[in-house]
């Protein structure tokens, strides 16, 4: 933009010798800039790197000096021995919460955002604000009496108390994000609707919410995310080992058996780091194809 | 705009049931309830439980490890929040001032914000492991240090492990929000200022800054009240210490409630963190985005 600025303007320029001194200071502000990205790429990327190294390195040359950033006897050992039937098993526990999580909290919050989006209900703004807030409730304070209410209704060890942990911590996003996508689209197709003689539930679900595919996914992802990093419920609503999701059974387990078997540690670190990368990887696509379809077809 | 709420009270009704219940069983009742707890010694090893009054809150609040704590959590939220929002603000000028690359430089630091916070503390120990931790080796490489940091067992270096790690996290999110805010201010306004003859600095402190100054706002308040509930790392690492140094407020309400089991102090906690939440709120819309909005 600044070659335009000073070509266009009202003063003649010294041709020569400035545009040469322009174009080097430009090139040199323009080298540091990429020069000041790269470096800090690199910093960021330092640990990502490394654990992914260590990984596929033999325990002995784990603690080489100088370190190996490529590891010179690449095996994936580290990788094989991790296939035990417990692991398997808290992948299959954040699994299966992390699913139903997201199904519930995307399920009852787009209803609610519908609701909130499209209504003029008193007190729709302190509702909003109220979901808002309630994301810093402090999560221990809400877990001590969820837990006296698990142990009566008898949902301690059970998926069903996970589920309810991990909705609650994060269908205030749903609504706000869902909200925000319903006040976007259109009112006038669901006017339409009602004109034809469709039922408000029909044009909720044959017409309002396929629209929506895009925003439900991304809130069923964040669902999930969160669900698959979340430790505390874990720990505490689940007393059986098999039940664990990844975070508790990890810290439970593998942390407390571990003996600086560093390679190992950063194989398994891979592996639940993985299902995340590629569901952000896979949702990229399936999100930006969403908003384009639906902008088409409106 | 909208539709009167009269014309369907039914399916009304029925799409808010889900979220009402949700939110009134599993948030406001244990909200209330643990609220209520604070003024008894309630456990779950013991059956009956007494009205103490303001016993438990006279306790912690005449209890030098609560107020460490309390400085612990200040410290350690604080730190990152702003680590983390500089750095993320920073790198978002870097890429909206038309380097190359900007997009794949983009996607490759948002794989950070990917990585799930069990995965960072285990990473971290390793990163940081005393006798063969890459940060050790790298920092006396670069000659900042001269012997390996006991970075575990060290009061100080334990808080700055634990810092880094939420810092780096949080990078990729606040970068992203900053770079979608950059992108909305016009171009007109910075292309005037620089044919003005302001400098890189002076655009960024007087015609960019100003514009970016609510937003940034929120997203740190928005980062740090994220921080305040997230403890893995901790727990994994430090478990609160060495000496209570890395110690935090979700941590100690955490042990107190289901280490101690003792439900009436960890309530109590629990409401001091809630109220002290509550005036920061208050205060942080009310000062900081009011006085920018004026």
């Amino acid at each position: 933009m600044n070659t335009e600025v000073l070509r266009t303007g009202s003063k003649p320029l010294p041709r020569q010798r400035s545009a040469v001194v322009y174009k080097l200071s430009r090139l040199a502000t323009s080298f540091s800039m990429h020069a000041l990205v790269v470096a800090s790429l690199a910093i960021l990327l330092l640990p990502i790197v490394w654990m992914v190294s260590t990984s596929f390195k033999p325990l002995a040359d784990v603690f080489s000096y100088p370190p190996q950033f490529i590891p010179r006897n690449p095996t994936v050992e580290a990788y094989t021995t991790q296939f035990t039937g417990l692991l398997g098993r808290y992948f299959l526990n954040s699994v299966i919460v992390g699913l139903l999580s997201a199904v519930l909290a995307t399920g009852a919050g787009a209803l609610a955002a519908y609701g909130l989006s499209r209504y003029r209900l008193p007190g729709r703004n302190a509702i909003l604000m109220f979901f808002m807030a309630s994301l810093a409730f402090p999560i221990p304070l809400l877990m001590i009496s969820m837990y006296l209410m698990f142990v009566q209704l008898g949902l301690l060890n059970s998926y069903i108390g996970l589920v309810i942990g991990h909705t609650v911590i994060t269908l205030p996003v749903c609504v706000w994000l869902l909200k925000n996508f319903f006040d976007q689209l259109p009112v006038e197709v669901e006017e339409a609707a009602f004109v034809d003689g469709a039922s408000r539930a029909y044009t909720l679900f044959r017409i309002v919410l396929p629209m929506a595919r895009p925003a439900l996914g991304a809130s069923a992802i964040f669902v999930f995310v969160t669900s698959w990093n979340e430790l505390l419920f874990g720990l505490t609503f689940v007393s059986s080992t098999s039940m664990r999701p990844l975070p508790a059974g990890i810290s439970m387990s593998f942390l407390t058996e571990f003996e600086g078997a560093w390679s190992e540690m950063m194989a398994l670190s891979v592996m639940v780091s993985l299902p995340i990368f590629l569901l952000f990887t896979v949702f990229q696509r399936t999100f930006m194809s969403g908003v384009t379809a639906g902008a088409v077809k409106g | 705009m909208g539709f009167s709420p009269r014309q369907a009270p039914v399916f009304l009704a029925a799409i808010f049931a889900p979220s009402i219940l949700l939110v009134g069983l599993f948030i406001v009742y244990p909200v209330v309830n643990s609220v209520g707890l604070a003024f008894t010694d309630a456990s779950p090893l013991s059956s009956g439980r007494s009205f103490v009054g303001f016993e438990n809150f006279v306790y912690l609040l005449e209890d030098g490890e609560f107020w460490e704590v309390l400085w612990n959590t200040v410290f350690i939220v604080g730190a990152a929040t702003i680590i983390a929002t500089a750095g993320g603000y920073g790198l978002a000028t870097l890429l909206i001032s038309g380097i190359r690359g900007a997009a794949i430089f983009r996607a490759a630091i948002f794989q950070v914000w990917v990585v799930p916070w069990i995965v960072i503390a285990i990473l971290w120990g390793w990163l940081f492991s005393q006798d063969y931790g890459l940060v050790n080796y790298l920092l006396m490489q670069v000659g900042l240090i001269e012997a390996p940091v006991k970075w575990m067992f060290d009061q100080n270096a334990s808080q700055w492990a634990i810092i880094s790690g939420y810092a780096w996290r949080a990078i990729p999110f606040i970068m992203v929000i900053c770079l979608a805010a950059l992108q909305g201010i016009p171009s007109e306004l910075v292309e005037s200022a620089a044919i003005d003859g302001a400098s890189f600095l002076q655009r960024q402190r007087y015609v960019i800054l100003p514009l970016m100054q609510n937003i940034i706002l929120v997203a740190a308040l928005l980062q740090a009240v994220r921080f305040f509930q997230e403890m893995t790392m901790i727990f994994v690492l430090t478990q609160g210490g060495p000496v209570n140094a890395t110690m935090v407020l979700s941590l100690y309400t955490y042990k107190t409630a289901f280490e101690d089991w003792d439900f009436g102090l960890a309530s109590a906690i629990g409401t001091i963190w809630l109220i002290l939440l509550m005036a920061f709120a208050l205060f942080y819309v009310r000062v900081a985005l009011r006085r920018n909005l004026a």
